[in-house]
């Protein structure tokens, strides 16, 4: 089970991400007051909160 | 500089180890925890005992696993011990000041024990995981700027956007996404997903866009890696506020997720039950310069969340209550113990279905205690140096093997079960706790 560390960290200077091109169908979502509210119950009726 | 380091405890809910660039995903999601491992420790292969949210933070701060302290559902019937030790309390009777900012004690009574002072801003929420990093932060400095420096605080944050409902910031569109056109209606990639309550959720609130319906799964991946990086955000404006304040030398803050998330893997959408390694490997990352951590380490032998409490009791200089499952990996991130653990380890879900698993380093076996809903054999077995996406079940090709693992599996259940007193398995007593919702949603 003993192991030696390894010190050569990979991803350490990752780089800025560079976004992507849009594509025209790039949608817009937005959770609305009522969508939170439809997750609350949902989540509520599966006993997953309270 | 007071002797005793402040304490940061941080989960990201849903985590997923390998979506990290620093555990090898080829997309830039998580720079400022890259940097985090290059200053202190990354853990490779750290692990869930139980998933998912509420049995896994049971064992965070217990150090029991969840054989032991009972709790293996989310919403499920079993409660703690009131005597079980529980870290924060340990830590207040020792000269903390402790602080939570988190919501959890709104669901299980356990999860404010120990705590002097609770923070919660997802009051503004009607559900708790849309409250985000900003909100998160902005009472978290606060508090961290005010209170008294006689003492040394233990903070628990408690991080949710990685969580499901997936609404990353606007100003983040167009990263990750390899292209295509997000609401094809002609893309019927999901419509299994529909069949399952959470999915059916998802189809009627955040997968809703001005173009119509989310239907393609890259589309939603990217969604997810986006809260990956506001998250990772949110972290790097957490270590500038300990910078700025003098405070970062001798804080220690060890990062991690209760348990993963699966994206589709294995017919399971955007969710975390499954105890395949996309849910039950956690990502954990260390950083404590006055504590003289190996940097840019990255620890390699197996781990799991039982070895919270241990370690960060004895950073802390507290005695470690007996009897705990887990053990204190502090020694080996200072380098003064070779880095060893565990040859094995027990995971187990309650939730969404009733099962448990042995995994070693090369085989898992799964088992079954009541059927799934997914169609799966109760029963298997996975050869993850072969097949580390546990796509081919050996049980029919190495029936052996497959009897040997579950032997082993069902000693060790009845081993942990007779240590810990109890004469009933929990994962049977609670079965699959949310099935027959499941069941009804489907009918």
């Amino acid at each position: 089970m003993k192991q030696e560390p390894q010190k050569d960290v990979q991803g350490g200077e990752t780089p800025e991400p560079q976004p992507a091109p849009k594509t025209p169908e790039e949608p817009t979502q937005v959770l609305r007051p009522e969508d939170e509210a439809l997750v609350a119950e949902r989540l509520r009726d599966l006993g997953y909160i309270e | 500089m007071q002797a005793k380091p402040n304490i940061i405890l941080i989960t990201a809910d849903s985590l997923r180890a390998n979506h990290l660039s620093s555990y090898g995903y080829p997309l830039p999601t998580s720079p400022h925890i890259d940097s985090m491992a290059c200053q202190g420790v990354l853990m490779e292969k750290m692990f869930a005992a139980g998933i998912p949210t509420q049995p896994s933070h049971t064992t965070i701060f217990t150090g029991e696993h969840a054989v032991k302290h009972g709790v293996v559902a989310h919403g499920g019937k079993a409660k703690l011990a009131r005597g079980t030790p529980f870290l924060p309390e340990i830590l207040l009777e020792d000269g903390y000041t402790t602080c939570a900012v988190d919501t959890l004690f709104r669901e299980r009574i356990w999860f404010g024990r120990g705590y002097e002072y609770i923070i919660d801003p997802s009051l503004h929420h009607l559900f708790y995981a849309s409250v985000t990093q900003e909100e998160l932060n902005a009472r978290a400095f606060q508090w961290i700027e005010t209170v008294p420096k006689t003492k040394p605080f233990f903070m628990f944050i408690h991080y949710w956007d990685v969580h499901y409902p997936y609404t990353p910031p606007d100003r983040l569109r167009g990263l990750f996404y390899p292209g295509g056109n997000p609401t094809d209606p002609d893309n019927h990639a999901l419509d299994e997903w529909w069949d399952h309550p959470v999915g059916a959720m998802a189809h009627d609130s955040w997968l809703r866009t001005s173009n119509g319906l989310i239907t393609d799964p890259n589309y939603v991946t990217a969604l997810y890696d986006r809260e990956i990086r506001y998250l990772d955000e949110g972290l790097a404006a957490l270590q500038h506020t300990l910078e700025r304040l003098g405070m970062a030398d001798n804080t220690l803050i060890m990062l991690l997720a209760d348990h993963g998330e699966s994206m589709t893997d294995h017919r399971i959408c955007y969710d975390h039950y499954g105890l395949y390694d996309c849910v039950l490997r956690v990502p954990m990352v260390i950083r404590w310069p006055a504590g003289k951590l190996r940097t840019g380490m990255r620890f390699a032998p197996f781990r799991q969340l039982t070895d919270v409490t241990p370690t960060l009791l004895e950073a802390a200089g507290s005695d470690l209550p007996e009897d705990l499952d887990g053990n204190s990996f502090l020694p080996q991130l200072r380098g003064e113990e070779e880095p060893t653990g565990y040859d094995r380890i027990l995971g187990l879900e309650s939730t969404w279905q009733a099962k448990y698993c042995l995994r070693n380093s090369r085989y898992k076996f799964i088992l079954a205690r009541q059927p799934d809903l997914l169609g799966n054999p109760d029963r298997e077995l996975y050869d993850l140096e072969a097949d580390p996406g546990e796509d081919h079940n050996l049980t029919t090709e190495e029936p052996k093997l497959a009897a040997e693992m579950e032997k082993e599996l069902e000693s060790w259940i009845a081993e942990r079960l007779e240590a810990a007193g109890r004469t009933k398995d929990p994962v049977v007593e609670e079965g699959a706790v949310a099935i027959k919702i499941w069941q009804d949603h489907r009918a």
